[in-house]
């Protein structure tokens, strides 16, 4: 059961979960026994060291929701998750705010966990993102590669 | 009897984000070179996309999935070419 949602606005982690859990109660008629999540948060300054005033993410519309639930769909596949919830932010995003929420539901934590990750990382490289680091005296730069695992 | 016109031979081709304020143009469309196999390497050249060679990290997409860059354009096509990618 995949959720997906790309964010236009501001979104509270912990807001979204309480809702997937009432998607899945409703879906499954129970929660998974085990559940992994990861929040990513726009760190407060840029590659450079420089302090960031906000992070702007672009997308490929169609493409980036269709491949976000590729992966999505393929990783819960290999590691027999029963559920995933994907909410990745795009536009301009505060030092701070989050970026991306993934969830996973599985019998198991060893699954729940593996696929959290390996999910995580997938987005991160094959998920059509570009983020443009911006700094307070107006000037910008795109962000060619990822930050450290 | 009214004669209906060949199709243009056209792709849609999009830039993002570094490429795109590069170049100074997010999309067009751009009209294939009758009876020549197109390919995203060959519409790299023929638009002027630099540098001349693509780099490495650049790739390519065809109506939206992950394609070579020596894949069979058609008429129609979607074509986009995606810098290095940092989502996450």
């Amino acid at each position: 059961m995949l959720a997906i949602q790309l964010e236009a606005e501001p979104f509270e982690p912990l807001q979204a979960l309480a809702e997937w859990h009432q998607l899945l109660a409703a879906e499954l008629g129970m929660l998974p026994a085990a559940e992994s999540h990861f929040v990513g948060r726009v760190r407060p300054s840029g590659a450079n060291d420089s302090p960031l005033t906000a992070l702007e993410l672009e997308h490929y519309p169609g493409m980036t929701e269709a491949c976000i639930a590729s992966l999505a769909a393929a990783a819960a596949g290999q590691h027999g998750a029963t559920a995933v919830l994907v909410r990745h932010r795009i536009g301009l995003v505060l030092p701070g705010d989050p970026i991306v929420l993934v969830a996973i539901g599985a019998d198991r934590r060893g699954p729940a966990q593996r696929c959290c990750q390996e999910l995580l990382e997938a987005l991160k490289h094959d998920a059509p993102f570009w983020k443009r680091e911006w700094h307070a005296d107006g000037s910008s730069a795109w962000i060619t590669g990822n930050t450290a695992l | 009897m009214a004669v209906s016109a060949d199709p243009p031979s056209q792709v849609q081709v999009h830039l993002f984000a570094g490429l795109r304020e590069a170049m100074g143009w997010s999309e067009q469309l751009v009209e294939l070179a009758p009876a020549a196999d197109a390919t995203p390497h060959q519409l790299w050249r023929q638009l002027g996309l630099q540098p001349a060679h693509p780099p490495a990290g650049v790739r390519v997409a065809i109506n939206q999935q992950f394609a070579t860059w020596d894949a069979s354009l058609a008429a129609g096509d979607e074509l986009a070419f995606l810098p290095p990618i940092s989502g996450g």
